[in-house]
């Protein structure tokens, strides 16, 4: 099975957060909490590297659902970054790429973040 | 040809075995007419099936099992998921306007919403003293025949 990791790398302007693994209703809870420590920071400019994500369910999109609004009532955002063909159809089928930015790489995301 | 087939699959209630259920689904969506679009969704709808199953018939921290099983043929993918958890019918929770849900920040129903969404009947059952069956058929769509990409009928 593949393992789930997550990992935090500040930035200048940001936080990138890696994912890594499957984004589902077993370990949703630990992105929740990278989330949330980094919001108890007062770190809202949030850029994720979903690239590594083989799999994401409502769960996994739903953790996003539930911090997008903070961020943006801090001057924030959540921006995800790389999601693969099969995560972003999940994103599609709940409507949600209506809602969320999409960047190619962390330039752009920075971009989408200071626009 | 593999048009046809099945198997089934039982595992404890616990949300570590749901990456079982997507690799069992994997491999019975590989063996169906399904297309590969359609097979990645029809596994994304039973985890969803499986995992609300978890939380709601077995609120969590119940420990009981949950049956898997699938039936397809060249037509139609067929599959049946039953627990003994208490009830829970998914027919019960209201579409997502999932605007609205951004805004109010909650995360809740969108697995129903998105197995709504994906499979063509969402059936379910209960039984006094049995358990939930809930069945999801996905039919399979026909491909275009060559000659026939324009779709003009009657002509």
């Amino acid at each position: 099975m593949a393992g789930f990791s997550i990992k935090t790398e500040n930035m200048k302007d940001a936080v990138l957060v890696r994912v890594n693994g499957f984004l589902d209703a077993h370990t949703f809870e630990q992105m929740e909490n990278t989330i949330n420590n980094l919001f108890n920071d007062n770190v809202f400019r949030i850029i994720v590297d979903l690239n590594g994500v083989d799999y994401i369910s409502s769960a996994g999109a739903g953790v996003f659902i539930g911090a997008i609004g903070t961020a943006q009532e801090n001057k924030g955002n959540i921006i995800l970054m790389q999601p693969t063909a099969h995560v972003k159809e999940v994103f599609d089928l709940l409507g949600l790429s209506q809602i969320f930015h999409f960047a190619d790489d962390v330039d752009s995301a920075v971009k989408i973040l200071s626009s | 040809m593999g048009d046809s087939g099945g198997a089934s699959l039982e595992i404890e209630s616990k949300t570590e075995n749901l990456a079982k259920v997507r690799e069992f689904m994997s491999s019975q969506v590989s063996a169906s007419r399904l297309e590969g679009t359609e097979r990645n969704k029809v596994v994304l709808a039973v985890d969803e099936a499986v995992a609300n199953i978890i939380k709601h018939a077995y609120e969590e921290n119940l420990v009981g099992r949950i049956s898997v099983s699938v039936l397809f043929d060249p037509d139609r993918f067929e599959v049946q998921i039953q627990d003994s958890g208490k009830k829970f019918d998914p027919n019960s929770i209201n579409d997502v306007d999932i605007i609205q849900h951004v805004k109010e920040g909650r995360k809740t129903g969108l697995g129903i919403f998105l197995m709504r969404q994906i499979m063509d009947e969402v059936e379910y059952s209960f039984r006094e003293g049995h358990r939930n069956q809930l069945r999801l058929v996905k039919y399979v769509k026909p491909k275009p025949k060559a000659g026939s990409a324009s779709g003009v009928k009657g002509a």
